[in-house]
């Protein structure tokens, strides 16, 4: 996986791509949490890069929108494309994350 | 299209998730010639690394020398049968299913791998037979 973010203001935007799978879960996850810093409120993941993931990897997504829901920050992802959406919608990610088209939208939220 | 693939245990490389390249390989290779829509590909490969991993990582693996995979793939309906030699494990009934119309705060981490394969497959089908495990499934792009 390659993962870039940026920074502005509270919002922090992470982008993420390549293949999240069984193998590579753990260091996903160890690479999301290193991004967040206390000060950011708003985490908006932009995951349009992203060409598979499996249930390793909704379950790191899961984690991070979870800790995030505790400490009162706003988690969204954006994005997706048809075949990660897909996955989203089965598992019903998509009735408890929030997620938006682009990352214009999820920062209009 | 038509293909198998032989997985032995333990893997002959290194790492049990060592094997999804090869699975990814296989099902990219279907993918092109059958020319599947992008969501069988997906379900597909997410449901192979949940038998197989499941297989490969759960429960007693102290038998377990093979886990074999026939894949046939006609009009977009991909159907798989997976067996092996480790010791009894029906998935569709052994393993818990989460709940996943809690809310974020409530919903479990573990169980999705097994709910997303009972989702996704179709005609699913186990039995255990010759101290083997069978299973069978359907996979359609939607």
């Amino acid at each position: 996986m390659e993962f870039s973010h940026d920074r502005s203001g509270d919002t922090l935007v992470v982008t993420a791509s390549g293949r999240v799978d069984g193998s590579n879960a753990s260091d996903f996850l160890e690479s999301l949490q290193g991004m967040f810093d206390p000060g950011d409120q708003r985490i908006i993941l932009d995951l349009g890069g992203l060409e598979y993931i499996s249930s390793a990897g909704l379950r790191v997504l899961l984690m991070a929108a979870q800790n995030l829901d505790r400490q009162s920050k706003s988690f969204s992802i954006c994005s997706l494309t048809e075949a990660v959406g897909d996955v989203f919608r089965i598992s019903g990610f998509d009735q408890i994350i929030n997620v938006f088209p682009s990352v214009e939208a999820a920062k209009q939220g | 299209m038509q293909r198998t693939l032989h997985l032995s245990h333990p893997p002959e490389q290194g790492h049990p998730s060592d094997v999804l390249p090869l699975i990814e390989d296989i099902l990219n290779e279907m993918a092109e010639a059958d020319d599947w829509p992008v969501t069988l590909t997906m379900r597909a490969n997410l449901i192979l690394e949940e038998l197989v991993l499941n297989t490969l990582t759960h429960g007693d693996t102290s038998g377990l020398t093979v886990i074999d995979l026939e894949l046939e793939s006609e009009n977009h309906a991909l159907t798989i049968r997976l067996s092996d030699d480790g010791s009894a494990f029906n998935p569709l009934t052994d393993a818990p299913v989460p709940d996943v119309s809690l809310p974020l705060a409530d919903r479990p981490i573990g169980g999705l791998g097994v709910y997303l394969v009972k989702t996704m497959g179709e005609e699913l089908e186990y039995r255990r037979e010759n101290d083997r495990n069978h299973l069978k499934l359907v996979v359609h792009p939607e």
